[in-house]
């Protein structure tokens, strides 16, 4: 851009940018001063600026009835849902976390007492069953009490 | 301006319906002018419009103040009608620059006089009409965004969803194409 006007093509982007004012002050003042001596820029910058004025005669299009009104019956039939909640956090789940190692431990805990300390009953218990005298019983029926007393 | 449409913004969140109504009033035409330069179909700008409307109120729980109001909407009647654009396989994906990254040097427009300079102005707003059709929707939509709703480059990388390095290539780009097409047609029709 600062090379003499008759050997550099205009910087169309820069160009750009200073009709919309979007450069920084540096740059902005540096491109007036090469615009003051430069036809070729100068004239290139006339038609961005014929170009946003053809814009700016554009017919404005209009949609031609009040849609604000169509909105609000349809609002109206299909209220908006309510907002959605946000994630939790994981501290947020901290206490729930705690809670449910706690129970599980407990419950392994208070079962493994029942299981470790019960062992043996059950077992006696089982085994009677199985006895050829039932607990509290002194024989099996008259015969084998004659038979036990005949061998004694 | 912006402070009194994010104001409204805020009252709609909040549940004001009123609030919603002078957004849409306020808005209605310049988003349906957007939509209907973007698809250049009336009836589906009209509905379309609606749809961005009936999606900005669904949406108004995730608006932050801390963006401006009319480039969210703006967004999502962009969103919007690129959808359709999609459906109707209507979007050049590959546009005029694929050939040349957006950031290098552009070409200028041809230097020569002017040959749409004997147009009345009802010939240019014709021609520029034309132009802005043929170019591909990625500067379509730069275009309007700029020249018509007058953005900054921070806010049309926001509706965009570009860089706003990007917007300054692109955008340059854009009106060195629509400036040639103005050019060639108005060659054309000097010639008819």
């Amino acid at each position: 851009m600062t090379e003499p006007p008759s050997k550099h093509s205009p910087d169309m982007q820069q160009l750009s940018a200073y009709l919309d004012g979007e450069l920084d002050s540096s740059t902005r003042h540096n491109l007036a001063d090469h615009l003051d001596t430069c036809p070729l820029c100068a004239s290139q910058l006339a038609r961005l600026q014929t170009l946003t004025a053809d814009f700016g005669n554009l017919p404005q299009e209009t949609l031609g009835f009040d849609l604000a009104g169509v909105i609000e019956g349809r609002l109206a039939a299909a209220p908006r849902p309510p907002e959605k909640k946000r994630p939790a956090r994981w501290w947020g789940l901290l206490p729930v976390s705690i809670g449910a190692a706690a129970s599980i431990a407990v419950g392994v805990g208070m079962g493994s007492a029942l299981l470790g300390g019960a062992a043996a009953m059950p077992r006696v218990t089982a085994m009677s069953v199985f006895d050829t005298l039932p607990p509290g019983g002194l024989c099996l029926g008259p015969d084998s009490c004659y038979s036990n007393g005949a061998r004694k | 301006m912006e402070d009194e449409e994010n104001g409204l913004a805020s009252r709609a969140q909040a549940g004001d319906r009123q609030a919603f109504a002078q957004l849409v009033r306020r808005f209605q035409d310049r988003v349906f002018g957007f939509i209907l330069r973007m698809n250049n179909s009336r009836d589906e700008a009209m509905d379309l419009t609606q749809e961005t409307f009936m999606k900005a109120y669904q949406a108004l729980p995730t608006w932050r103040p801390d963006a401006r109001f009319s480039t969210w909407l703006f967004q999502i009647a962009r969103n919007a009608t690129l959808d359709i654009l999609r459906r109707r396989q209507l979007v050049e994906f590959v546009p005029l620059d694929a050939g040349q990254p957006e950031g290098e040097a552009l070409d200028p427009p041809d230097d020569a006089p002017l040959p749409e300079e004997h147009l009345s102005g009802r010939q240019r707003i014709a021609l520029l009409e034309q132009s802005l059709h043929e170019l591909p929707v990625e500067q379509r939509e730069i275009l309007l965004l700029r020249e018509l709703e007058n953005m900054s480059y921070a806010d049309i990388a926001v509706t965009l969803n570009i860089e706003a390095g990007t917007v300054k290539s692109r955008l340059a780009r854009a009106r060195t194409a629509v400036l040639a097409k103005f050019q060639h047609h108005a060659g054309e029709n000097r010639h008819d």
